[in-house]
């Protein structure tokens, strides 16, 4: 790691500080572990994907590609990502804006139950959907038609509900800050309602609006969950991957399925993240805050949309809820807990495992993605570039290629992690370094609010690295690291796809458990199961609320203060 | 020599920020770095703290070879503009950040940081947080904060910029007096030249990364160098020379206004023209003449009450006010 030291170093300086040589260590601590849990199962795949009986080439591609079967595979992904992305997008546009730009009543609940899909595992949606639209469902029992929901459509409409909140999340944000500048400009020039949005607020947002695109695609393509459960016949790039991997024990063709899915969703994470950060150039810092003004017609538009989706957002997970505490769900519509009884290798063990874990990574998780921010707040240009990298390309990793990517290096005996493989260690790595570009992202606009001056001034007093973070930095970032932890905790109670490929029969997970119930015909207990994982979720999700909430009361810590410069 | 630096170069991409500066400081001296925004006294303020890696320079401290030494040993007191003061921390704990750095004992914490607050007049304010100080005291904490471990060299950069003029001038006059009491050589950054006058033993006037002039304030406002200091420290009246390259400067105090009427026609050094304006300051009155292409601006002590635009007058300027004033060095 002399390479950090020399970048910074001039002639002149001294060849050894322990500063530098701390600075360094860090780097390595942060670097290594991403190189090892992130670069190399990729390069694996990678490997695995262009490994022939003739050497090293493109025949497992020409197979992929020859073979109908596979060349559909991706087209189905392709339209279901784009389908999904359209409708996503489009919804969550007009319910930011209802949000952002409007004052319907109860606008805080109805904000707050938008974001419900995060906290569950992946395959809720599919679930719901189909208690109320499936075979057995609520619908075709009701009025008895049949509704083909698998497949194509069950698949879109799950996808739309999962994607929604961070759609959501992203052009809410945008929409929020407004020029109020080049709205009373516009107004004043006699420019109507349509004319506005169309000249002002739709180009103001369209950084934002892009990066929703691009998110929503990620989520889409990669998602496993869903169309696992309502997908049917309909195989898509994630599920085949699975397929091919679990059903078949096919790894080359797994690792070729893989790198297909790798390129569009590697691709889609880059544009976002030049989009973003073209973004944060674009917003001009002496702008009028805008101020919405109540405006009776619009904000009761405005609910009645808003009312609407969070309707049918809360509708699933409330079916879900209701079906777990039925006798049978839709016939007997009596209470009953024996869905908690559960069938299912090990019962309720693996929900005690998931917590273990996800306690683990978010502590992991905060202080990997913690020391990762305060050393590139440290670094020459150069090296920050590299590391800020290294640090969200976990993002452009689909799960289930990451997952596979962590047999292919781990489970073999010539590694010398090998021990990893098959523990609960490997999983609490695998959910940290899955979700490390989003925890780091979060941590590094954290730090950034905290003003260079500080570290600065504690240089200046005689203050080294190790003093500077201790005594001012994270207290400062104290509950930005209360969120982080609470995200990993969350994203790893919820997920499913890199896990998948994992976990023993001994290091069951909870998530995993839903999709073995569900798999074997066991929807009502898989919902109760869902239904368990989403009480922990709310538990910590209610924790991170109150400890924020005694943060803010103590601290005096207000936003102000912590940006000086 | 106590603080010397020597052949200073800094670039920021295609911008020279600093371009070959020179300097030697005293010890126990208070140096002002004065310029406009963007000639690299901030620059220069930052490379001897050591916040900034110049891209040569030589700097030395006491002899000793300060370029091998990284910020945080350098022992160097420093005062940010904006506030700078640990938020998460209460006043007594910033101002012993410092002494906890060098492993101070909390005996000698205590006495250090007592005697800290007395000396800045903040003594009842030792547990309060930052956010609860106005402006004018959260920067006086800084300077006890700076102050505290002894530092070799105090740097403070525009330190009351951020302040409200009437704060400034209080908190100006401190700075001067704590610094005469503790002798601390002193290199201070601003672009307010009545700050420079009035703090600085010497006055180092920077534009575009390169020193124009290096003196006391006295001998910078009365005999600069060039037409750039002589802008920049006060006003100045310039008329070219009749070879055209040097000019010819006067102060506008050192103009003298006589009634047209009592000017004899073609005296020596006499100028005729016409008010423009005039300017009621308080304790001086600014007219401005039109005589000839460039307006001429004389001050005069007190209200003028028999001043008013449009009136003819004859203006005079001493011989021994004349300045001849250079083309800037930049």
């Amino acid at each position: 790691m002399s390479a950090a030291a020399a970048a910074r170093s001039r002639p002149g300086e001294p060849a050894f500080d322990s500063d530098r040589a701390l600075l360094a260590l860090l780097l390595a601590g942060v670097a290594v572990p991403l190189l090892v849990f992130v670069v190399w199962p990729l390069a694996e795949i990678l490997k695995l994907s262009f490994d022939t009986p003739k050497g090293l080439g493109l025949g497992n591609y020409a197979v992929y590609f020859a073979t109908p079967k596979f060349a559909r595979v991706l087209v189905n992904s392709l339209e279901v990502a784009v389908c999904a992305t359209l409708i996503t997008t489009v919804l969550a546009y007009g319910f930011a804006y209802a949000m952002q730009r409007c004052l319907p009543r109860g606008r805080r609940v109805l904000g707050a139950i938008a974001l419900l899909p995060l906290y569950a595992p992946s395959l809720l949606q599919a679930l719901g959907i189909l208690f109320l639209l499936g075979r057995n469902g609520a619908i075709a029992r009701i009025f008895g038609v049949d509704i083909d929901i698998y497949g194509f459509t069950g698949i879109v409409v799950a996808d739309v509900f999962y994607a929604f909140p961070h759609a959501y999340l992203i052009l809410s944000a945008a929409l929020a800050i407004g020029d109020a500048r080049l709205y009373e400009s516009a107004e004043m020039l006699g420019a109507g309602r349509a004319r506005i949005f169309r000249t002002v607020t739709l180009p103001a947002t369209r950084y934002g609006l892009m990066s929703a695109v691009f998110v929503v695609f990620t989520i889409v393509i990669t998602d496993f969950g869903n169309p696992m459960v309502i997908g049917g016949d309909y195989s898509v790039l994630a599920t085949e991957i699975y397929n091919q991997v679990s059903g078949q024990g096919n790894m080359a063709m797994g690792a070729v399925i893989g790198v297909v899915l790798l390129v569009p969703a590697a691709i889609a994470v880059f544009v976002e993240r030049w989009v973003a950060r073209h973004h944060h150039a674009a917003l001009g810092d002496r702008s009028d805050p805008l101020r919405v003004v109540p405006s009776p017609a619009r904000d009761r538009v405005a609910l009645a949309y808003s009312a609407l989706i969070c309707g049918a957002i809360a509708l699933i997970v409330l079916v879900v809820v209701v079906a777990s505490f039925v006798t049978l769900w839709p016939y007997n519509l009596s209470m009953s807990l024996r869905h908690y009884h559960f069938e299912v290798q090990n019962g309720l063990a693996p929900l005690w495992t998931s917590i273990g874990v996800s306690l683990a990574a978010a502590v992991l998780g905060v202080v990997v993605v913690i020391v990762g921010a305060a050393v590139v707040r440290r670094l020459g240009p150069v090296l920050t570039q590299a590391l800020y990298f290294l640090s969200v390309l976990p993002a452009a990793v689909p799960g289930m290629v990451l997952g596979l990517g962590y047999i292919l290096a781990f489970n073999r005996p010539d590694n010398p992690l090998g021990f990893l493989y098959g523990s609960l260690a490997i999983l609490v790595i695998c959910n940290v370094y899955h979700y490390h570009a989003q925890g780091f992202l979060i941590a590094t606009t954290a730090m950034s609010q905290v003003s260079r001056v500080f570290d600065e001034a504690s240089t200046c007093l005689g203050g080294g690295l190790a003093r500077t973070l201790r005594t001012v930095t994270l207290p400062l970032v104290a509950p930005a690291l209360v969120s982080i932890g609470v995200f990993f905790f969350v994203r790893s109670m919820v997920t499913l796809s890199a896990v998948i490929f994992i976990v023993t029969p001994a290091t069951q997970l909870a998530a995993v458990s839903v999709l073995l119930l569900d798999d074997s015909g066991n929807q009502n207990q898989a919902a109760a199961y869902s239904v368990c994982i989403m009480a922990v979720v709310a538990v910590a999700l209610i924790a991170l609320e109150a400890t924020l909430a005694l943060v803010r009361r103590r601290g005096g810590m207000r936003a102000p203060q912590l940006a000086a410069a | 020599m106590f603080l010397t630096l020597a052949g200073i170069r800094k670039r920021f991409g295609a911008v020279t920020a600093l371009d070959g500066v020179s300097l030697a400081v005293d010890e126990g001296e208070f140096v002002c770095f004065l310029g406009p925004s963007g000639c690299g006294k901030t620059t220069l303020l930052r490379i001897i703290a050591g916040l900034e890696t110049p891209d040569e320079a030589t700097i030395t401290l006491d002899g000793r070879d300060l370029m091998r030494v990284p910020a945080r040993l350098r022992n160097f007191g420093i005062v940010f503009q904006s506030y700078s003061l640990f938020p998460n921390l209460t006043v007594a704990r910033n101002i012993a950040y410092g002494l906890a750095c060098r492993g101070w004992d909390a005996d000698a914490t205590r006495t250090r940081v007592e005697a800290m607050l007395d000396l800045v007049n903040l003594r009842d304010y030792a547990e309060r947080r930052p956010h609860q100080l106005s402006g004018g005291q959260q920067q006086r904490v800084a300077l006890a904060r700076a102050l505290a471990p002894q530092p070799r060299v105090l740097l403070l950069d525009e330190p009351l910029s951020a302040l409200d003029a009437k704060v400034r001038e209080d908190l100006r006059t401190e700075i001067k007096s704590l610094q005469s009491k503790l002798r601390v050589t002193t290199v201070m950054v601003t672009h307010d030249q009545h700050e420079a006058m009035e703090l600085a033993d010497r006055i180092v006037v920077m534009n575009r990364g390169a020193i124009e002039q290096v003196g006391p304030p006295r001998e910078l406002y009365d005999r600069p160098a060039n037409r750039f200091v002589a802008d920049f420290l006060g006003r100045m009246n310039a008329w070219p020379d009749r070879d055209g390259r040097p000019v010819l400067g006067v102060r506008p105090e050192h103009v003298e206004l006589v009634a047209a009427a009592d000017a004899a026609d073609g005296a020596n050094g006499v100028i005729r023209g016409t008010i423009e304006r005039v300017v009621f300051l308080g304790s001086v009155t600014r007219v401005v003449v039109r005589a000839g292409e460039r307006p001429c601006i004389v001050e005069l002590k007190g209200s003028r009450l028999d001043l008013a635009a449009g009136q003819p007058v004859a203006l005079r300027a001493p011989g021994e006010a004349l300045l001849r004033l250079e083309k800037p060095a930049a």
